[in-house]
């Protein structure tokens, strides 16, 4: 059989074409729709928040650093609580990583503020001597792009139904509500405010005036992101 | 003995130098756990049976020739023997499949294994074997415990002398420092540092006994430089006129009424821990991935900083 | 059978012998100053302050991935392709101005696409997911890219004389086919100007901007389901097209077992797609998906093997050769690493093994044993074996090549053996307790451990982009060095001292 494959192209290369599609169906296709379902507790992110998360994305952060907790003890006392398949329900894409260099990051909103992030971002190696991590000191003046993270919100919105505008259950009971502007100049602003609130505990004056003016640098939406990471 | 095997060794010798090395150089070691054995075990049996097998076939290249019968077709000069595939290949081929299959359908079913029924059942043994050893623990053993806690959790901010790194979070080596004591008495503070809802009044709120009124900016002044300088210096009767009836004569604080400001108490940093507390530094987050005995032993360790 | 050679045109295979080589050495240059980045991160400054935003480790390293992946790999795979294919289906390019015109078409807008792949990265621009960053616009040219490639496959079969396929060809349709597949569904994206605000407005923000098809787990799923087989069909499938053509046509030998081809060709197919679960362990992806990825790693190290053993065997009795020529050793440590990174992959895929080996440098010690030992190497012999066909001269410098192989040789010891350490020592730091039952480190203890074995690494690196250098400067004085005749071309390549 093989042979008389060997000598018709076509009929090889759908015999080859069955032989590797058939794996991707049985592995990807039975954990579909259970997999996508929220959590309690999980919420969209926010304009700010998706913004800082472009932030993260375009300087492949994921490159060092994992946001995945797995189910050891050396891990939840490091990190804490595992990951749950329904709390990466919003992720788009997900953010898992391959290598850490640097720590996990999946909580890091647990145990890390935006005055310590601040100084971090600026110079790790002041802050945590002996740190390979590079200083991103040009994000203190590259301003967010908040109308693609507005976009994006948008389209999940319309195409995966995400609940923006709409109650999502917290843990403890209430419910949350992620508000997403009903026109680009209302994105902004909804942006902007909860810029104002990590300005405030932040120390560098450009950062305070630049977001007085109503402008977001990169640095105040990644801090807004890496503190929804909880 | 032929040089190959020769090399073979060498490599194979080269390599476990450098897994023990490995294996020694991270101080954790071995450490009885299972997946560390496993992972060296691996690394081992890599190299093992990669040298060997090579080293196998290559003998072949040295002392074997080529035999067997050919394909009529042939590609570009290039020719292919008929020759069957070798045995133990085949077998081990076989028998993977074969034990794929097994442990797919019965092996693993059977075993009902589950990562989060592991993870649960690892942290139960580890919680027993440390309640048991350490739930009594106190003194130097306590401090030292405490100084492995902050070493791994606290000292990113801190820094490894916990001296708040130039003013990014807090020095732990004196209870505080003058800009913090100025800025409480300016804006008050809520941190639950009692453990409780249980505020300190801000400016507005702070009367001297001795003078009857308000308490001033410049004795605002003296008074931060008193409190930071452990203490002592000028400014003890303002003191004594204006926070004694909450911090006590001394400063080491009263129960349910207000915190010790000369000195860090355990319950205070255990606190802390639980609550977390922003002040005129920044934001200090709170640590719930710690228990209660951790706490304490961190507590110990920074109030034995300040002796 | 007419005994007339045929007079082959290798116009397009030397245009992407031109590609490997130039972003081989653009790739493995960054690798390095990556490698270097992470033992003195003050070299992520290196450049300036100014371009620290461009050259710092973070930004580079997608580069690297996929300037060696989709520059350096596949312009060798598509060269070696366009000069394999020729002759084992006994055929001219020539004989086809169609087939021509498409060659050269796919050549340019690979180009195009290379160029718009590195702009996009250094500014930045990418969806995060390994080994498939780039947006949409660049995916639709990577397509097409594709597409061409396919058709000069499936054209030059179309007019072939052989009418029998040899072993490469049938490495080199499952490369298309694998990769197409893959490709189309791991880059399921909706670009984001298609949302509508609530007023009306449409096309906000930036036009090139994708969200992913699927979220969270199944996003993971599809990712490293594409991404353990864009391994599989990019440094592995092709790589083993190349070695069955020229192992064999370089030692003038026949290859072992017809039968053992076979086998491992259909089993390698068959069981490598079901493998991709080992980059997901202990994840949230359930138990049992896992638990198949482990089982079909370790099956896979027969048909992985079997190839290897079959090249091995087939140099049964030539230790001459393999003494002699340069060109033969770089083939078989080739095939020697393939069989230690397709062991080393199973062993790391078992899940107690894996809970130490993710996240830490052991499996960049792993992919690199592969790529450099095993991909590296046979795309560079293969060049070698390429370039007095294509251009009638004679190598020019056999010595230099010597040189390089054991440059290399010890750069690629270096790499891994270093790594190696670095990984299990860290692995091994993050899972540490203490007497008290506390960690045992903080991160930063496990990272500043490393700072030797990164040294370690960076000279190896450094090495091996020397003789790739080496390599490189050979191939280009080839093209001046002594011409030879046809008949001096048949097996073993003609070379100068
Ligand atoms: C070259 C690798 C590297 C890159 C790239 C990198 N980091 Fe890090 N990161 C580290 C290392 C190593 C540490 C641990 C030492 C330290 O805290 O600086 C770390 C620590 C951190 C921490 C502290 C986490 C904790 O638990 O202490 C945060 C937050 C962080 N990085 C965010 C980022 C963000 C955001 C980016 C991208 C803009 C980024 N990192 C890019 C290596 C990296
Ligand atoms: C009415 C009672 C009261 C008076 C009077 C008072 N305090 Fe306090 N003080 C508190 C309480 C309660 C807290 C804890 C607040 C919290 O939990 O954040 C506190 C906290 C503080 C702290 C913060 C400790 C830390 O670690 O952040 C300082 C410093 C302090 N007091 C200094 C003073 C000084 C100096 C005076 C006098 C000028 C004074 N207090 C007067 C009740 C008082
Ligand atoms: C993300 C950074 C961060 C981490 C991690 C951190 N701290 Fe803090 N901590 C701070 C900052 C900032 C302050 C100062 C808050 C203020 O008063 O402005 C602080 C204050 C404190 C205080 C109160 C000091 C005072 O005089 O009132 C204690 C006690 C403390 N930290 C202990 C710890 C311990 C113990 C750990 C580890 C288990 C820890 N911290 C981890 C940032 C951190
Ligand atoms: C039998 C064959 C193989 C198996 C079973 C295998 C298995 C694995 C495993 C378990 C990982 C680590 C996943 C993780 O924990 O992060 C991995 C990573 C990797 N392997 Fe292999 N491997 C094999 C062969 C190869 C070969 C031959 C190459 C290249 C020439 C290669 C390239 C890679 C790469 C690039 C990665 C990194 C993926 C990432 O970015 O995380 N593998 N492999
Ligand atoms: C000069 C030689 C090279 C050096 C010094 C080098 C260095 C590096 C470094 C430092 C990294 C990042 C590792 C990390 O994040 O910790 C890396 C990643 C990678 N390199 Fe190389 N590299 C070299 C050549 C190559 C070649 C030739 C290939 C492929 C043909 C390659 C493929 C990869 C891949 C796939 C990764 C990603 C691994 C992962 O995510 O797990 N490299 N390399
Ligand atoms: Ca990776
Ligand atoms: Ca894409
Ligand atoms: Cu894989």
């Amino acid at each position: 059989m093989f042979h008389w494959l060997e000598k018709h192209p076509f009929f090889f290369a759908v015999g080859v074409f069955v032989v590797i599609a058939f794996a991707g169906l049985v592995e990807i296709l039975p954990n579909f729709a259970q997999a996508s379902r929220p959590v309690i507790g999980t919420a969209p992110y926010s304009t700010l928040e998706l913004a800082g998360r472009h932030v993260y994305i375009k300087n492949s952060c994921n490159a060092c650093h994992s946001q995945l907790v797995r189910p050891f003890k050396s891990e939840t006392d490091r990190y804490g609580h595992y990951s749950l398949s329904g709390e990466y329900a919003y992720d788009r894409p997900f953010l898992w990583g391959s290598k850490r260099t640097g720590p996990d990051l999946w909580r890091v909103g647990n145990y890390r503020t935006t005055d310590w992030h601040e100084n971090h971002m600026k110079n790790p190696a002041s802050v945590v001597p002996g740190s390979v991590m590079p200083a991103y000191k040009w994000m203190f003046s590259n301003k967010a792009d908040i109308n693609t993270a507005f976009a994006e919100q948008l389209t999940v919105a319309q195409y995966f139904s995400v609940p923006y505008n709409q109650s999502v259950p917290m843990k403890d009971g209430t419910t949350k509500v992620v508000k997403m502007g009903g026109s680009v100049a209302e994105a902004n602003a909804i942006a902007l405010e909860e810029a104002k609130i990590i300005a405030a505990d932040m120390k560098d004056q450009d950062v305070k005036d630049t977001v007085a003016r109503g402008e977001i640098p990169e640095i105040v939406a990644l801090i807004a992101y890496l503190n929804s990471l909880k | 003995m032929n040089k190959l095997y020769l090399w073979g060794i060498i490599i194979i010798a080269v390599m476990l130098g450098a897994t023990y090395l490995s294996v020694g150089g991270s101080k954790g070691g071995l450490n009885g756990d299972i997946v560390n054995m496993l992972a060296v075990a691996g690394a081992v049996s890599l190299v093992i049976i990669t040298v060997f097998v090579v080293v196998k076939y290559v003998r072949q290249m040295q002392v074997d020739s080529a035999s067997g019968e050919l394909l009529k077709d042939n590609w570009d000069g290039i020719g292919e023997y008929k020759n069957e595939v070798p045995t133990g290949w085949a077998v081990m081929f076989l028998l993977t499949m074969v034990w794929g299959m097994w442990y797919f359908v019965i092996g693993y079913p059977v075993n009902a294994y589950s990562q989060i029924g592991e993870y649960n059942e690892d942290v139960a043994v580890h919680n027993s074997k440390f309640e048991t050893k350490y739930k009594d623990i106190t003194g130097e053993k306590l401090v030292e415990m405490g100084e492995s806690v902050f070493l791994a959790e606290c000292k990113v901010c801190h820094g490894i002398s916990a001296d708040g790194i130039d003013g990014a979070a807090a020095n732990l080596n004196k209870r505080i420092d003058e800009k913090s004591v100025k800025h409480v008495i300016e804006k008050g503070s809520n941190n639950k540092l009692l453990g409780m809802e249980m505020p300190m009044p801000d400016r507005n709120g702070l009367l001297n006994a001795n003078t009857g009124a308000l308490i001033t900016d410049a004795e605002i002044e003296t008074v931060s430089k008193f409190v930071a300088n452990k203490m002592s210096g000028a400014g003890a009767d303002i003191f004594a006129g204006t926070c004694a009836a909450c911090h006590g004569e001394d400063g080491k604080g009263l129960d349910s009424v207000a915190p010790s400001i000369a000195t860090y108490t355990p319950t205070l940093v255990s606190n802390v821990l639980t609550h977390g507390k922003k002040g005129v530094i920044g934001v200090m987050p709170k640590f719930d991935r710690l228990n209660d005995k951790q706490k304490e032993a961190v507590g110990a360790y920074i109030t034995s900083l300040n002796k | 059978m007419v005994n007339r050679p045929l007079e082959y045109d290798y116009t397009i295979a030397k245009m992407f012998m031109l590609t490997t080589i130039v972003l081989g050495i653009v790739g493995m240059l960054i690798g390095v100053i990556l490698a270097f980045q992470l033992a003195f991160p003050g070299v992520n400054t290196i450049f300036g302050q100014g371009l620290a935003e461009y050259t710092n480790f973070s930004r580079l390293r997608p580069l690297h991935t996929d300037a060696v992946i989709f520059g350096f790999t596949l312009s060798g795979v598509f060269a070696t392709w366009y000069y394999v294919g020729q002759r084992v289906l006994k055929v001219s390019m020539a004989e086809s101005a169609l087939l021509m015109f498409l060659g050269k078409l796919h050549f340019w807008l690979y180009l195009v696409v290379v160029v718009a792949v590195v702009v996009s990265l250094f500014a930045g621009v990418t969806t995060s997911k390994e080994y498939a960053e780039f947006e949409w616009p660049i995916d639709i040219g990577v397509v097409v890219v594709w597409v061409l490639f396919g058709m000069s496959i499936f054209g030059l079969i179309g007019i072939r004389r052989e009418k029998s396929l040899y072993i490469s060809v049938w490495y080199y349709i499952a490369t298309f086919l694998g990769i197409a597949m893959l490709y189309l569904f791991n880059n399921m994206e909706i670009p984001t100007m298609l949302g509508t605000s609530a007023a009306g407005e449409s096309g906000i923000g930036a036009w090139y901007h994708s969200v992913s098809m699927y979220s969270g787990t199944n996003d993971a799923l599809v990712q490293w389901w594409y991404g353990h087989n864009a391994v599989a069909f990019g440094f592995t499938v092709p790589i083993v097209a190349m070695i069955y053509y020229f192992l064999p046509k370089e030692s003038g030998q026949a290859i072992y077992s017809y039968k053992l081809s076979l086998l491992s060709f259909w089993g390698l197919m068959f069981v490598y797609l079901w493998a991709g679960g080992h980059h997901l362990l202990y994840s949230t992806v359930p138990d049992w998906m896992q638990t198949m990825g482990s089982i079909f790693s370790v099956i896979l190290i027969l048909p992985s093997w079997g190839s290897a053993i079959n090249m091995l065997l087939t140099m049964k009795g030539e230790w001459q050769q393999v003494a002699a020529s340069p060109l033969i050793k770089f083939m078989i440590l080739a095939s020697t690493f393939y069989m230690f990174s397709t062991l080393e992959g199973p062993i790391q895929a078992i899940k107690s093994v894996n809970a130490i080996a993710h996240f830490t440098d052991w499996i960049v010690g792993h992919v690199h044993d592969g790529v450099l030992g095993w991909v590296g190497f046979m795309i560079m012999a293969a060049l070698f074996h390429m370039a007095p066909r294509v251009f009638k001269r004679e190598i020019y410098s056999k010595s230099l090549m010597v040189a390089q192989f054991w440059i290399q040789t010890l750069g690629v010891v270096l790499y891994f053996t270093s790594m190696w350490i670095a990984g299990i020592t860290q692995g091994m730091m993050w899972r540490a307790h203490d007497e008290f039952g506390n960690l045992a480190y903080s991160f930063i203890d496990t990272v500043t451990v490393l700072h030797p074995y990164y040294v370690i690494r960076g000279v190896g690196g450094l090495l091996y982009l020397v003789g790739f250098l080496m390599f490189a400067y050979n191939i280009y004085k080839t093209m001046s060095a002594r011409p030879v005749e046809d008949h001096e071309l048949q097996n073993a390549s003609p070379m100068g001292a």
